[in-house]
């Protein structure tokens, strides 16, 4: 029995941790070895688990129009969605702190709203409108103001907190003082304190439109998660391909917000004990 | 008057937001003359659109509690194991990464793991096991719990560390001085201090697997899965007067999601308590 506990509690999580990323590993690996390696199912054995990898298949989807189109139209949807999210957001949730503190819990509220009401229930209203508002439902780039609302429950969180561990008072009292205006303010002063919120931000909303599938399929939009759908079906090694690459995208874009996120937070400690030092 | 910079904001909301979501009801309020009924709301609730609500809330349920269980345990392990130094900060970038990957890239994976081509069922069909003679399918549900577990397992661990992190050694030491147990701690104060995580985590992704479509859409075509069934009545070529079936399924999925975060709201509050 003793024996028994001692191995739960030493290995215990040593067993968690391993049969959980065989989990997480297995789907990945065998979705890379369906795109790179060119051998039937049918084929596979031990002795070939090592034969015809080839990464050729990457330039194929080249070869279709619609990829390299609802690539750059999911570029632009993203874009547009960041710039529509930090442009909306951040004056916003600055006036919030600084105006209407009272506001707070009414907007944190509204902004996890986007939980309550998922991708397939709002695209069933904006089915509901589109007789109503064809002029503006027809262009692709009608999807922005909708991703951003999809993103809202990250971006606001994230831009937020940026604020909460500013001394927001006192900045913009300094600022005003020393005689910038508002915008001035604004551009100078908040925007670059809040840098590593509104980078995280960024990469979430960008992550959040790259993805999409749910909206962008039922409205017919050709973006790029519908394209990679849809063209999986034709050439299947190909879309495999694509997802794995999608993927790997996908990481390197957290990994960039992360490496983002810690140097400027290292530095502005370096500084700060070295101003401690220096007083 | 200080309201006045809010506009913007809500103006926004209003149109993007609120308005699609008001149009979902009144139109699942509307009958076929154009007059208020509320008989395709009860539509929505019966016969075969009933079966599959009882059907994606026993998936939904059942993904919930295996991601509550293993995410848990993950979150535990990554807490408690001091080294190698990095684990802790690998399982939890990996889980951002890992709870946000719903969609295509996800089922892309598994129907080359465990669909019908798939490397392991061809493994374990050479090992004397054929997966697929049974009713095993990834549309159904065990293969749904196997699938949405793979970002239900590591938004838990997102969701719980926070709070494994607010047990304190001294209620530890505390309990032993008085003479408990390992299992008298657990018992009494740890799973007592993490309940409100542990059910809010529930509900959480509870409402996670219930919405999704995108995954499912791509493992499977059982309209037995709400929000595919909603998409083949928005997207259907359906006889007329039928369409509002689609929008009293929306409306009931808006109403159960609504349910669940208005209980996890209240239980994050009380979760916060011991996070300070």
């Amino acid at each position: 029995m003793a024996v028994m506990r001692n191995l739960l509690g030493k290995s215990g999580p040593k067993i968690v941790i391993l049969v959980t990323s065989v989990f997480f590993l297995l789907p990945l690996l065998a979705m890379t070895r369906f795109a790179f390696q060119n051998i039937g199912v049918f084929d596979l054995s031990w002795s070939k688990a090592f034969d015809k990898w080839t990464f050729d298949i990457v330039s194929k989807p080249f070869e279709d129009q619609y990829f390299t189109d609802s690539l750059y139209l999911s570029f632009k949807i993203a874009i547009g969605t960041a710039a529509l999210t930090l442009g909306l957001l951040i004056p916003t949730a600055i006036w919030v702190h600084l105006r209407v503190p009272k506001a707070r819990v009414l907007i944190e509220f509204m902004t996890v709203l986007p939980y309550v009401i998922p991708a397939i229930a709002l695209v069933a209203g904006i089915v509901v409108i589109k007789p109503h508002a064809r002029w503006f439902l027809n262009s692709d780039l009608s999807l922005i103001p909708f991703y951003t609302v999809l993103a809202l429950p990250f971006t606001y969180r994230a831009i937020d907190s940026g604020l909460r561990a500013l001394e927001l008072r006192t900045l913009v009292d300094a600022s005003r003082n020393l005689g910038a205006g508002w915008i001035r303010t604004m551009v100078k002063v908040i925007v670059p304190n809040l840098r590593s919120a509104i980078i995280s931000a960024t990469f979430l909303t960008v992550a959040v439109a790259l993805g999409e599938f749910t909206i962008a399929n039922v409205l017919l939009k050709r973006t790029f998660p519908p394209f990679i759908n849809e063209y999986r079906m034709r050439e299947p090694r190909a879309g495999y391909a694509l997802a794995v690459l999608s993927l790997l995208f996908t990481i390197f874009i957290f990994g960039l917000l992360s490496v983002a996120l810690r140097s400027p937070s290292a530095k502005s400690h370096q500084n700060s004990t070295k101003s401690r030092e220096m007083s | 008057m200080a309201w006045i910079g809010l506009v913007p904001f809500f103006a926004f909301l209003t149109l993007f937001l609120f308005i699609p979501a008001f149009s979902v009801f009144s139109e699942a309020l509307r009958g076929a003359n154009g007059k208020f009924t509320l008989d395709s709301l009860r539509e929505g609730i019966s016969g075969q659109n009933l079966e599959a609500f009882k059907f994606s809330i026993k998936f939904s349920a059942g993904a919930a509690f295996v991601g509550v269980v293993f995410g848990t345990l993950l979150a535990y392990a990554a807490v408690i194991t001091k080294r190698p130094k990095w684990l802790r900060s690998l399982i939890t970038s990996f889980s951002g990464v890992a709870a946000n990957m719903g969609g295509l890239t996800l089922a892309f994976a598994f129907v080359s793991l465990l669909g019908r081509q798939g490397v392991l069922t061809k493994i374990l069909a050479a090992l004397g096991w054929d997966l697929y003679s049974g009713n095993f399918g990834l549309g159904e549900i065990p293969g749904l719990i196997t699938v949405y577990s793979y970002f239900n397992i590591p938004l838990m661990v997102l969701v719980t560390i926070p709070a494994i992190d607010g047990l304190r050694t001294s209620w530890r030491e505390a309990c032993a001085n008085l003479g408990g147990t390992t299992w008298t701690y657990w018992r009494r104060i740890g799973l007592p201090v993490l309940a409100p995580s542990i059910m809010g985590g529930f509900l959480l992704l509870f409402t996670n697997s219930f919405s999704a479509f995108a995954t499912a859409r791509v493992l499977t075509d059982n309209s037995k899965i709400v929000p595919l069934r909603i998409g083949f009545f928005l997207g259907g070529d359906l006889s007329v007067g039928e369409d509002s079936i689609g929008y009293s399924l929306a409306a009931w999925m808006i109403i159960v999601m609504a349910v669940c975060m208005w209980l996890y709201w209240i239980l994050r509050r009380r979760a916060e308590k011991w996070q300070s």
